[in-house]
């Protein structure tokens, strides 16, 4: 584990005092999309197929933070389309980081190298490197060749200057658990603070529908990749988490726990899923019928989901509701044994 | 299968509520047809049917709005725009390194004309 412990503490005390207001349904992290522009078009992606007029558009920095607001998260991720490409990025960003949120800017870090100075570091904001494996396995998964080597010269800047630069991955059929463990290797000698995975998820919109995992492909994938890892490897996301793309728990989606705000309004059910939009926070978690949604509901589309934004919130939960969570998530964290 | 060029035929195999659930998932430009004969073309993002007056919301061509229309005035949606999530990209570029690696195991597989050449 490698999130900072000023970031453990915030998460710890704001989900205590959800659970002593008695909230059974509480969001975790905010994703927030302020465009769906991207200078990418990833095989997997199923977010930016939308006509130029929608793609032109972008939230105003007072909406998102309106949204922000509204919503309470302690932690704000900002996925996209490209949010480099989002023109008040700088001042969305510094406004966040000012309200003392934990921001994730997820970029692919085509830009990242030269809009670096429009940021200053800080405890509370980490860019979160779009990087599906190693250059040939990204390439591939990115569409364009040379995008690994470029975003590994900007993680190297970003790092330089005392950024906090985490990476996240999406992994498909197909991936090779021997090349991943190179590539924690690798990722950690770039020094990043930390990494995130997670299986992908089989948009209807995005172009590759025959490479997605199945559920126990994702266990035997993600045991073999995790089995006896490295002292040296870092994750930034919850190890029970982790557990659970290995099979050793076995968790229920929380498709509240991170609730999407883009320029349509607040989407319906969950980052993943686009079933509507409501016009306010309250409306998505009063009026959005949750039990249609997760495992145990039947919904085909959430059969072979185990992406962290549904699951990650449920593990981050089940750390917090028991003694049985809390010693385990610690055991882990200490020993470093998944 | 894409719906792009579909102009639904509303009546009694095929409701207008049906229509829209159909233009709601689609990711491109429609052309919204009034019930006062009058058209629009914009991209439709929402529908809500669970209220006592069911409407749909779009951002029309220049990216204006979001407009809300009901149902009650609303005649047909014509799937008159670019299906963006057809996938043609994506398809080019899986042809173009299929063609590479192609280009490439063609080059190594030619004889060396003259392999005794120091």
């Amino acid at each position: 584990m490698s999130v900072p412990l000023s970031q453990m503490w915030t998460v710890a005390t704001y989900v205590t005092r959800q659970k002593l207001a008695g909230r059974k349904r509480y969001p975790l992290v905010l994703m927030l999309e302020p465009l769906f522009r991207c200078n990418l078009a990833c095989a997997g992606c199923g977010k930016i197929q939308y006509p130029a007029q929608i793609l032109r558009k972008n939230l105003s920095v007072e909406k998102c933070l309106a949204a922000v607001e509204e919503c309470g998260a302690p932690m704000v991720s900002i996925p996209g389309g490209e949010p480099l490409m989002y023109p008040d990025i700088d001042r969305l960003v510094a406004a966040l980081v000012k309200r003392k949120k934990y921001v994730y800017l997820c970029t692919n870090a085509i830009l990242l190298k030269e809009k670096l100075d429009l940021f200053t570091p800080s405890k509370y904001l980490s860019f979160s490197v779009h990087m599906d494996g190693l250059r040939e396995e990204h390439d591939e998964a990115v569409c364009r060749d040379g995008v690994y080597d470029q975003a590994v010269l900007a993680i190297r800047e970003a790092v330089a200057r005392g950024f906090r630069v985490t990476t996240n991955s999406t992994l498909f059929d197909g991936a090779s658990p021997l090349r991943m463990r190179e590539f924690f290797d690798e990722m950690m000698n770039l020094g990043v603070e930390g990494m995130m995975i997670s299986p992908g998820y089989s948009y209807s919109k995005a172009p590759d529908q025959e490479h997605f995992l199945m559920q126990s492909r994702t266990h035997d994938l993600f045991s073999r990749m995790l089995s006896k890892p490295k002292k040296r490897w870092r994750f930034n996301q919850s190890p029970l988490f982790l557990r659970f793309l290995m099979g050793k728990h076995d968790f229920e989606c929380t498709p509240w726990g991170n609730p999407t705000y883009n320029m349509f309004g607040w989407q319906r059910p969950c980052y993943l899923l686009q079933e509507g939009y409501t016009r306010t926070f309250q409306e998505l978690m009063d009026t959005t019928p949750w039990e249609n949604y997760g495992k145990k509901s039947g919904n085909e589309k959430c059969r072979d989901c185990m992406v962290h934004c549904g699951y990650e919130a449920t593990a981050v939960d089940y750390t917090f509701s028991s003694l049985k969570g809390f010693a385990e998530t610690v055991g882990v964290t200490l020993t470093g044994k998944l | 299968m894409s719906l792009e060029g579909w102009v639904p035929d509303v009546g009694q195999y095929l409701t207008l509520a049906e229509v829209v659930e159909f233009a709601f998932d689609y990711r491109g430009n429609t052309t919204i047809v009034k019930t006062d004969g009058t058209e629009v073309v914009g991209y439709i993002f929402n529908r809500n049917t669970y209220g006592p007056e069911p409407f749909l919301e779009y951002f029309d061509e220049s990216g204006d709005g979001p407009f809300t229309l009901r149902y009650s005035e609303l005649a047909n949606v014509k799937f008159t725009g670019k299906d963006t999530a057809a996938g043609n990209s994506w398809k080019a570029w899986l042809e173009r390194k299929e063609r590479e690696k192609a280009e490439r195991a063609a080059a190594r597989s030619v004889p060396d004309p003259d392999p005794h050449r120091g």
